[in-house]
């Protein structure tokens, strides 16, 4: 087991979802202010919608960036491990644009 | 919707993740019932909201939390296979459900996990410093004994049945399901309770990323309230992480039973309506 690279891993995922989640933050705040003022019904909806976005694209983010680092470990039961939790991920996102088409 | 409206939301989403964050229930057992009891949404709604917030709180505790070793990587992987099988599964399934009966479940669930932790507040599962963790198992510094913890993971099918059904309850109740996760990895498991936390807080956000995308597509998610829920949660999670670091698990325990136990009662009412 390869505990360096782990830490390693977990400071990188770390910094990922605080840089995905201050983004997505900052867009929902503006995008909340804009709603709230009435100034631009457009504007607020592109901001918000970015927002939301953002925050449900971040986890799935660090399950990407977890399986590249397991490859590079040669961490083979990982690796597997992640790949799965992405198979689930990608199904949800099916069933989801189905449901917006239907 | 007005200002005073969205005013609301936020401040419960702020209570809702301070206790939250302090509890690894990501914040929705409180902003659940508030959306859907006090601004009089539609359960659904109310949970899919909810359910963004627990992405916002699972990202910014494990942001704030990665680096301490606490967070077990490993183990979390292996059990977001399950919790998104169950978020991915419930989260198709829960149109077809009556809001009585999920009230119900969510009612039964917290009064267990009630019962559980109250029984098992003096447990601490810690090995000497020495010891091989194994694959799964974990070490990290504990501040408050100020020593190094090593801990095994114990009855793995036990925390993978737990989580399929913790991923079942986020994409239905809108929960983060470290609400059942946690305590069952603590007690049973021998996953130190800070340990499983981070775990739990980690696994959160993915799980509810198995069903949340299917409510956006369905039109639950209001774009505003959830704006709003989201920024409270943040703010929230942010003093809930500060305290965390000094309260002790003792404590922690007996506040997430008193918690668990006053949400059940809520639902049991809810649901014999």
């Amino acid at each position: 087991m390869n505990d360096q690279g782990i830490s390693r891993l977990e400071v990188h995922l770390g910094r990922l979802l605080l840089g995905g989640v201050l983004t997505a933050a900052t867009c929902l705040a503006i995008g909340l202010a804009i709603w709230l003022l009435g100034a631009s019904r457009g504007a607020a909806n592109v901001l918000l919608t970015a927002g939301l976005m953002v925050l449900m694209a971040t986890p799935i983010l660090r399950v990407v960036v977890s399986l590249v680092e397991y490859v590079r470990m040669r961490d083979w039961f990982f690796v597997t491990t992640t790949f799965v939790v992405l198979i689930v991920l990608f199904v949800t996102m099916g069933v989801a644009v189905m449901n917006a088409r239907g | 919707m007005t200002l005073s409206t969205v005013l609301s939301v936020m401040a419960a989403g702020a209570v809702g993740g301070c206790l939250g964050s302090l509890l690894g229930l990501g914040g929705g057992v409180f902003l659940v019932p508030f959306l859907n009891v006090v601004l009089g949404l539609d359960f659904k709604v109310a949970a899919a909201v909810s359910l963004m917030t627990v992405i916002a709180t699972s990202s910014a505790v494990s942001a704030g939390t990665a680096g301490r070793q606490l967070i077990n990587l490993r183990l979390g992987m292996l059990l977001e296979i399950a919790s998104t099988i169950g978020g991915l599964t419930l989260g198709v399934l829960v149109e077809h459900m009556s809001e009585p009966l999920l009230y119900k479940m969510f009612a039964i669930v917290t009064a267990a996990i009630s019962v559980l932790m109250l029984t098992r507040l003096e447990r601490r599962n810690v090995l000497s410093a020495d010891v091989d963790p194994g694959p799964l198992g974990g070490r990290f510094h504990d501040d408050e004994s100020g020593r190094e913890v090593v801990y095994r993971v114990r009855r793995l099918p036990a925390a993978l049945f737990a989580s399929l059904v913790a991923g079942g309850i986020s994409g239905a109740l809108g929960i983060g399901g470290g609400i059942l996760k946690v305590p069952i990895l603590n007690a049973w498991c021998g996953v130190p309770m800070r340990a499983a936390a981070a775990t739990s807080a980690l696994m959160i956000g993915v799980t509810a990323v198995s069903s949340v995308p299917i409510q956006y597509a369905r039109g639950y998610i209001m774009p505003p309230v959830a704006a709003a829920a989201v920024l409270g949660v943040l703010l929230g999670s942010r003093a809930g992480f500060w305290f965390g670091g000094r309260a002790r698990a003792k404590w922690l325990k007996l506040l997430m039973a008193m918690v668990l136990g006053s949400v059940s009662v809520l639902y049991f009412v809810k649901g014999l309506r």
